[in-house]
């Protein structure tokens, strides 16, 4: 087996020249030195470099002569063994010599001189990441600037170039600040849901907090809890960490702890508002007097434990223009203007009782909603009308009418009653139009009568009627009013507790003598309004153990911040307060007998 | 590991120490100082978020989410700085394996500061987008903190003793045998070894690089085509499969040198779309106060 060795040069102009020599030896040695088989003029090669040995596998082991190394097949050796069937490279300083085996069987060692590659090291840079993927700056600017841009810039920028619209209390107006929506921190509650898309409609100016005029703007009919003053002075101190932060949000604008916002936080999620904690009443309402050293509201923090005793709204003088508030421990006495013993009319057994049963429309022994029937609220009652109420057995019957029913006294106006008792003296008359009558028939009773005396006798019945024992005063007070007879009016209020909120409806499953002692009260004067004591048989504070008879009661039960008389509803449909339209007028006065007077 | 010095206090006792903490990683740095640091740090703030009864939810909002909301920010601030630090060659008392240790520490702490301060309420709006960049952030650094304990290993296991010019000089050597060794294929034959030698060896998107897998790979299909049917196929076979060797050699440093340095691609552009984003967040919750 023989070397060829060919070697290949290039000329000036790039011509290949190809030498070919044969070597017929079993191993050749490589170096700078001429007597090498292979003579490499290159500084970088030693004199006496690798040495070539065909081994009896057929493969060719390459082995430093000294001890530097040479490149095979890319990697620095100083002994490796090349295959020559699948060929390898020598790397020699410039020299590159590619061992190869010939169709013949002899090996060839191709040599060529290599031009140094300038571009390796820039090649090299294709080993990093970097090379495949777009730059992190750009990366940086282009996600930053979208950012900036969409998420800041257009929302100030239109903002700012917004014409400010008047608030719209229906919420239809769509808002005009273009991707606010993705400031918002959460849903709107679902009052507010509607102004969901129009963000400047509340956050008005720009770094501006939320302000209470703006609120009002729309909530007009809101009450103040009390005068802010008030509040103020009966607020107990802040936290250290509060404090701090309602003085640095005060400074820049923020209205205070007592503002809507602090309380109706806004962005919580598409749900109802839910009532304050007992807590959130306690913080000013325990040790209240201790700050507002002038309040008539006592102290309160549980109902429990610490309720001052129910103050009703009634009457306390007969016909006075005014109702008084009196706590019940007073034992007050009610001046309605009323004779009505409930004992007598409630006694299963009395005559009352008897009359009832008798009536086909009763039938059995009176109920207390005979008389009384529930409001739509279901707080209060409808006014107890005579004529529905009580005319069944105190008959106002005065004579029959020509057409064979009864003629009945008017109820409700003195006058009137004057009217309808002059009218008996006259009797009833028959109808003039039916038949061509004989004037013989002029009689008391018949088609033609009239009574030509002096109309005594219904003065007679009148002030009969009014004075004492007389129909009248079966129920109502005689009095004299400028030198005439005439009765006290009546007075009764719409509601007795009207600071608070007290639903029949909730408590339905009672009896209503279990708290009313209507049963036992023999005489109008008696406030039938249950005291502190008897609620407290069910309703304990919010932190009392619920069972079976024990109701957990907060104070949002009974009563509400802006509406005292009102309750706030966490469930059901709209509004959140009960009743309705708040009386913000505190007790309005029924005087049923009014018009008597004028 | 080196030893620790024991006594005298020349120049060799300080050049020990020097030495020493020169070989300390920069997770251990001062007997772990920043991870405790940042431990106290999120202990307190838990410990304030579970005390303090907020009306009627916890808020970023509240005086205590401005508190945490602040830390959150300054920290931000500060931990997106390395990239400014370790560019200064700065004498003075500003170790820079201090700066990154605490940047590893306290850049997990915000886990806890960030997610506190959002009192747990997420949205689409452009609150939760600094929130949730700053979890991708603080993961691709947990991501690079990990690789680069690991992979570097493997890395150096994989070079075998080669430079990465090496490795592409033992390419350009098998090519130009390839070459050579290809005169006597025919025309189809010719074209798949062209083909083959004419692919950059760098050829692939980020995708082919993390996955190792190179479907378009013009060497495996010349593998694949050019049989033994003669003895100039079986070699140019023969160097294909060692062009294909080299290849997967380079391919393989190509991984894990891409694993090695994904996370900066995600960690950096996302750290500045944080910043501009907590801008807006803060901004845009005073704008619409």
């Amino acid at each position: 087996m023989a070397f060829l060795i060919r070697t290949i040069d290039l000329t000036a102009a790039g011509r290949e020249i190809v030498r070919d020599r044969m070597v017929d030896q079993a191993s050749l040695t490589i170096g700078r030195a001429a007597e090498n088989d292979i003579h490499l003029p290159d500084l970088a090669v030693e004199q006496n470099h690798v040495r070539l040995v065909l081994q009896s596998d057929g493969t060719l082991l390459a082995a430093a002569l000294g001890t530097l190394g040479f490149g095979l097949d890319g990697r620095t050796v100083t002994q490796g063994v090349i295959d020559p069937r699948t060929g390898g490279e020598i790397a020699l300083g410039t020299a590159r010599l590619a061992v190869a085996r010939e169709s013949d069987g002899n090996i060839s060692i191709t040599i060529r001189q290599i031009i140094p590659d300038e571009g390796k090291d820039d090649a090299l840079r294709g080993f990093a990441l970097a090379s495949v993927l777009p730059s992190k700056r750009a990366m940086s600017w282009i996600f930053a600037g979208a950012i900036a841009l969409l998420l800041l810039l257009v929302p100030i920028g239109s903002h700012l170039l917004r014409t400010p619209a008047k608030n719209d209390p229906e919420g239809k107006t769509p808002g005009q600040v273009l991707m606010d929506a993705a400031w918002s921190t959460g849903d709107l509650s679902l009052r507010h849901h509607s102004l969901e898309d129009n963000c400047e409609s509340c956050h008005v100016k720009a770094f501006e907090s939320v302000q209470d005029e703006t609120c009002i703007s729309c909530h007009k009919d809101t009450a103040a809890h009390a005068a802010m003053p008030r509040q103020t002075k009966g607020m107990p101190a802040l936290s250290v960490g509060d404090a701090l932060q309602w003085n640095i949000a005060q400074s820049l604008g923020k209205e205070g702890p007592l503002g809507c916002v602090s309380c109706h936080s806004e962005h919580e999620g598409k749900v109802r508002q839910q009532p304050a904690s007992e807590a959130f009443c306690a913080d000013c309402h325990d040790n209240l007097d201790s700050r507002l050293t002038d309040t008539k509201l006592a102290d309160a923090h549980d109902f429990g434990k610490a309720h001052p005793q129910f103050r009703p709204v009634f009457y306390a003088s007969f016909g006075a223009t005014k109702p008084v508030r009196a706590s019940l421990d007073t034992r007050p006495v009610e001046r309605s203007g009323l004779k009505f013993p409930h004992d007598v009319h409630m006694n299963a057994r009395g005559g009352a009782a008897r009359m009832a049963v008798s009536l086909p429309r009763y039938g059995k022994p009176l109920e207390c909603k005979d008389c009384h029937n529930l409001n739509a609220d279901k707080i209060g009652f409808k006014q107890v009308k005579m004529e529905d109420a009580c005319e069944s057995c105190h008959s106002l019957v005065s004579g029959r009418t020509a057409g064979g029913g009864f003629s009945k006294l008017r109820h409700g106006n003195v006058k009137h009653l004057a009217e309808d008792l002059a009218r008996i003296s006259t009797g009833p008359r028959a109808t003039p139009a039916s038949s061509r009558k004989r004037p013989g028939q002029f009689a008391r009773g018949g088609t033609y009568a009239a009574d030509f005396g002096r109309p005594v006798r219904a003065y007679i019945g009148l002030s009969n009627a009014l004075s004492e024992g007389g129909i009248c005063t079966e129920c109502h007070i005689p009095t004299r009013k400028a030198g005439q007879a005439d009765l006290i009016p009546v007075n009764l209020p719409d509601r007795f507790l009207v600071s608070g909120f007290f639903s029949h409806e909730a408590h339905k499953k009672e009896k209503c003598t279990d708290c009313h002692a209507a049963d036992t009260s023999k005489q109008a004067s008696d406030l039938l309004i249950p005291d502190l004591k008897s609620c407290r048989d069910c309703h304990l504070g919010a932190t009392a153990v619920k069972t079976r008879k024990i109701v957990p009661s907060s104070c949002a039960m009974c009563h509400s911040y802006h509406v005292p008389s009102g309750q706030w509803s966490p469930k059901g449909p709209e509004p959140h307060y009960q009743p309705a339209a708040p009386p913000l007028v505190r007790a309005r006065v029924a005087a049923i007998a009014g018009t008597a007077r004028n | 590991m080196a030893t620790k010095a024991t006594g005298g206090i020349g120049r060799f006792a300080q050049d020990e120490r020097r030495r020493d903490s020169d070989h300390v990683s920069f997770l251990k740095h001062k007997g772990f100082r920043w991870l405790w640091i940042a431990l106290g740090l999120c202990l307190a703030a838990i410990a304030g978020y579970l005390l303090i009864d907020q009306e009627p939810r916890p808020n970023g909002g509240s005086w205590y989410g401005y508190t945490l909301g602040t830390i959150g920010f300054a920290l931000i601030l500060w931990l997106s700085l390395l990239g400014v630090r370790k560019r200064r060659i700065n004498p003075g008392a500003w170790s820079l394996k201090a700066w990154t240790s605490a940047h590893v520490y306290l850049g997990l702490s915000l886990l806890v500061i960030g997610t506190l301060h959002t009192g747990f309420q997420i949205g689409w709006n452009v609150h939760t987008l600094a929130y949730v960049l700053m979890l991708l952030v603080i993961f691709s650094g947990i991501y690079g903190v990990y690789v680069y304990a690991t992979l570097p290993q493997s890395l150096s296991a994989n070079r075998k003793e080669m430079t990465r010019k090496q490795m592409l000089e033992a390419l350009t050597a098998i090519d130009r045998q390839l070459e050579s060794a290809a005169q006597p294929l025919g025309r189809a034959e010719a074209d798949m070894v062209i083909a083959a030698l004419e692919q950059d060896v760098f050829a692939g998107g980020p995708v082919a690089r993390l996955t190792g897998s190179y479907p378009g790979c013009a060497t495996a299909r010349a593998l694949r085509a050019i049989g033994t049917g003669s003895q100039a196929a079986t070699r140019v076979t023969a160097l294909l499969e060692k062009r294909s060797e080299q290849l997967a050699q380079i391919r393989g440093q190509l991984r894990i040198r891409a694993m090695l340095e994904i996370w900066l691609f995600i960690h950096i552009p996302l750290t500045i779309a944080l910043l501009a984003a907590l801008t807006a967040h803060v901004i845009s919750v005073f704008y619409y106060w």
